[in-house]
């Protein structure tokens, strides 16, 4: 029998309808009830084309299950809904009775046979395609996975890598930041290279920064620092250049092998500072100051380099500004020093650790002992016993001069009492005083004070006044010595000749001796016939005529030899002090000379 | 505020994800079995399940069809999920090939899916991005590549804002997206609706997505229609998914039982 077409048979559409029906809902079918109808059709004339196929081929039948499978009829309900509405009507509604007498070769039988055959095929073909679609997406999603996480795990790393920038560098410039400075500084120590590796470290400061904040603005100021920090990049070559604050740089030198290799870098690094700068339309130079440190690793950590490149910097900047200063040991060791000297200083007073040792003062005519000169001491429970050159000027810096010159003054004037009790020819003592105490209120109340207290013959006390004291010296002052000459206490005026040596004020002052400073003194000693032995002489001769003329005595200081004294009495110098006629010395050894 | 990008780029495929127990719905691989085992107990609790995804399949289908035949070529597609069948860019594409499609999900492995099915097309791509900071969307370079905001856009919300909590504020996300489209744009929006279901089956429902990378917020269809303000609905206003514009007459029975409603609103 030759086939009609299928679209020709009356029952087409409705079997093609009950398909659909039964396949709508087992799986999302992205198309229209009408197009899925419209598909089942052609697949319905392709299952009858198949079911009379001579010979009969599966291969019809696996290509009508993989069609279902392609058109997303594709799940375990969709082929089991399949297989039976064509089971059950595709004969019947197509009027395809396998008993009705045809002219086919296939007998019923045979036509039943077919159809079993043909619906297997189905299976298998729709069961393959499926499987390979099941796999096919396990696969491809399994894929994304993958991707989404590689691509989740680079983003990580991207907005770790993004987040340390942020952590280790400043915002502002993008130099690295403290902490990463800090961080690489700490493993240049750390990295081993053997202990004879160095480094250096350049702390850089500009100058007058507040300035142009202050007079420009903020923002100025950031531009500025923008700017200066993309020259320090490109100015020092591949060195770590960090800011740290404010504008405050840091460069790491690493693996120098000696201080020159940072003294360029700093020179470099000034160099381009200086260039100028173009700030919202202005030009600007500014200038910086660089405190280095070069040393070798081994012996001393970061910390200790970062100390002392602070140290550096700050004596840069006091010397002037504009240049690099280099870390020198000696002179952080005499300041450290200093520092720790002047801070104890206020509690080694209460304690009593400072004394007075004393210098006699000689009668060049007689030899007599005429006063001695008060010397403050300082037993330093680590140090020893310190001389006043050094803690005296410490003391004038942080003002403790005032209380510990006051101590010196009663302590002095305690002891010259002692001294009048042993002996009716008890020595004067001569005190220092410093400027402060010259210039402050309470002096003559002071010394009156103590005189009362001690009942000492106000004649048995001289107060040693610099001739800087006395030369910018306001009214008061003079008013206060004055009062005290007028009691009768000695005024002396200490290293005459070393300052501005003027004399109009020795006719107006209460001045009654002049020490004559050292240096004249120190003259005296080579031979005689030397020329510039013979002008010191002279000049001596002149100050001595001088103040005898004022009527005031002569008191020469620092005479360490015979023929120093020798000269001084030829020249009619009054009295002398120095080792050639006695040593400062405790006061239980003055007792001895009385 | 916006979250640092790398915090929702963690890829977890132990937690059952929604994107994926939607593809099993709908009949798709594309799933582990964490998902599976997922879907199969909301399929426990509420047999239909499949069938509701479907229809809300059907309905983007439709509404997409409906789009391309208003003259629509842009489509920013927010949610779009795992790309199953029945893709936009398929229909608009096959439509007028000149459509652009761009596909935003926040389920990196969706994103990666879709990119994967994508190759080589060039009028569609896909964003990972958050519909909870719709500015990053509106501003992204990869949607500003394929879109011009000067020109109708249809942006689809479909069966996503369920997965948005009341805290992140739904309206005002859509009234930030809104504000970026031109007139002549349409807004497709589809959400899970309170209505049609026992208070038991929507416990079981809260309880299985409460252990997805999504947790699940019903709606009510007031709610769900104020979506809407600023666009006007085309016809037949907010229903339930399958009786909007229907393929078949069928296709509407027991349309009440079919959890998602939306609708179709134009711009201008
Ligand atoms: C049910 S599927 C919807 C897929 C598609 N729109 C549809 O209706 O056929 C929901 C999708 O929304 C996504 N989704 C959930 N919360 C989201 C959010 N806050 N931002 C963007 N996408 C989100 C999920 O990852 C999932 O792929």
């Amino acid at each position: 029998m030759s086939h009609e077409r299928g679209g020709q048979r009356p029952g087409l559409a409705v079997f093609a309808r009950a398909w659909a029906k039964a396949v709508t809902g087992t799986s999302y079918l992205p198309v229209t009830p009408a197009q899925l109808e419209g598909f089942l059709e052609g697949l319905t004339v392709r299952l009858v084309e198949a079911l009379y196929a001579e010979p009969f081929s599966l291969r019809r039948g696996y290509q009508i299950g993989a069609d279902l499978v392609a058109a997303h009829i594709a799940s375990a309900e969709g082929l089991g809904r399949t297989i039976e509405v064509i089971e059950l009507r595709l004969l019947r509604d197509l009027g395809l009775s396998p008993t009705a007498p045809s002219a086919d070769p296939g007998s019923g039988d045979d036509l039943r046979d077919r159809m079993a055959r043909l619906l297997g095929s189905v299976a298998i073909g729709y069961a393959r395609a499926l499987r390979d679609r099941t796999l096919d997406e396990q696969e491809s999603i399994r894929r994304a996975a993958m991707v989404a996480r590689e691509q989740a795990e680079q983003a990580l790393r991207e907005s770790e890598s993004r987040f340390r920038h942020q952590a280790t560098h400043d915002p502002l410039t993008d130099l690295p930041n403290r902490a990463l400075f800090t961080e690489r500084l700490a493993a240049a120590f750390d990295r081993d290279g053997g202990s004879s590796r160095r480094l250096g470290v350049c702390f850089v400061d500009l100058d007058g920064f507040k300035m142009v904040n202050d007079t420009l603005g903020h923002h100025a100021g950031d531009l500025l620092l923008t700017s200066v920090a993309a020259k320090l990049r490109r100015g020092v070559g591949e060195h770590l250049v960090a800011r740290l604050g404010g504008d405050e740089f840091v460069i790491l030198v690493e693996d120098t092998t000696c201080t020159d290799d940072v003294l360029k870098v700093a020179d470099a690094a000034l160099a381009a500072i200086n260039e100028p700068t173009v700030v919202d339309g202005q030009e600007l130079r500014v200038s910086a100051s660089i405190g280095i440190v070069e040393r070798p690793v081994a012996g001393t950590t970061p910390s200790e380099v970062m100390r002392a490149a602070d140290i550096t910097l700050h004596w840069a900047k006091t010397s002037g500004k504009g240049r690099w200063a280099l870390f020198d040991p000696e002179r952080n060791e005499r300041e450290l020093t200093r520092y720790a000297l002047s801070s104890a200083m206020p509690a080694a007073l209460e304690r009593g650790e400072f004394c007075l040792d004393y210098q006699p003062l000689v009668s060049l005519a007689d030899g007599r002992l005429l006063g001695v000169e008060a010397l403050v001491r300082w037993r330093h429970p680590q140090l020893g016993v310190l001389r006043p050159d050094k803690f005296i000027g410490l003391a004038e810096e942080t003002g403790l001069i005032v209380r510990l010159g006051g101590w010196v003054l009663a302590e002095a004037c305690r002891q010259a009492r002692r001294w009048v009790d042993l002996s009716p020819k008890a020595p004067f003592v001569s005190v220092n005083l410093a400027v402060r105490q010259v210039r402050g209120q309470g002096l003559v109340k002071e010394v009156t004070g103590l005189l009362r207290e001690h009942g000492l013959p106000p004649d048995r006390l001289q107060l040693e006044i610099t001739e800087s004291a006395m030369m910018n010296n306001a009214d008061e002052s003079v008013d206060s010595l004055r009062s005290l000459a007028d009691l009768g206490v000695r005024i002396a005026i200490d290293d005459f000749g070393t300052g501005y040596s003027n004399l109009s004020y020795l006719r107006t002052l209460p001045v009654c001796e002049l020490k004559v400073a050292g240096s004249f003194v120190e003259g005296l000693r080579a031979p005689a016939a030397e020329p510039a032995s013979i002008t010191d002489e002279r000049i001596l001769a002149t100050l001595v005529s001088l103040a005898h003329t004022l009527k005031l005595t002569v008191t020469a200081e620092n005479v360490e030899t015979a023929t120093q004294a020798d000269r001084l009495r030829a020249i009619g110098c009054d009295a002398a002090q120095g080792w050639h006629f006695g040593a400062p010395m405790p006061p239980s050894h003055v007792d001895a000379l009385l | 505020m916006r979250r640092p990008d790398w915090a929702s780029a963690t890829i977890e495929i132990d937690r059952p994800s929604t994107a994926r127990m939607y593809d099993y719905f709908l009949g798709g691989s594309h799933n582990f079995a964490v998902d599976r085992e997922a879907a199969q107990a909301m399929i426990a609790a509420v047999p239909e399940t499949p069938l509701i995804a479907q229809a809300n399949r059907a309905f983007l289908r439709r509404t997409v069809r409906f789009l391309a035949e208003a003259g629509v070529r842009q489509f920013l597609d927010i949610g779009s999920g795992i790309p199953t069948v029945g893709n936009v860019h398929e229909i608009a594409q096959a439509a007028a090939p000149e459509s652009t499609v761009v596909y935003v999900d926040v389920d990196p492995l969706a994103v990666g899916h879709s990119r994967e099915i994508l190759d080589g097309n060039e009028r569609a791509v896909a964003v990972q991005a958050d519909i909870r900071d719709p500015d990053r969307i509106i501003d992204h370079p990869e949607v500003r590549k394929l879109i011009d905001f000067g020109q109708p856009v249809a942006l689809m919300i479909v069966a996503v804002l369920h997965f948005v909590r009341d805290e992140d504020r739904p309206a005002e996300i859509v009234a930030r997206l809104r504000s970026a489209l031109a007139p002549g744009s349409y807004l497709v929006l589809s959400q899970a609706c309170g209505e049609g279901r026992t208070s038991t089956e929507w416990a079981e429902a809260y309880a299985i997505y409460q252990r997805t990378d999504h947790p699940l917020h019903n709606r009510g269809r007031a709610e769900i229609t104020r979506l809407f303000d600023g666009f006007t609905l085309v016809e037949p206003g907010v229903v339930w998914v399958p009786e909007w514009r229907p393929d078949s007459p069928h296709a509407v029975e027991e349309a009440e039982r079919s959890i998602y409603i939306g609708g179709v609103g134009r711009l201008g």
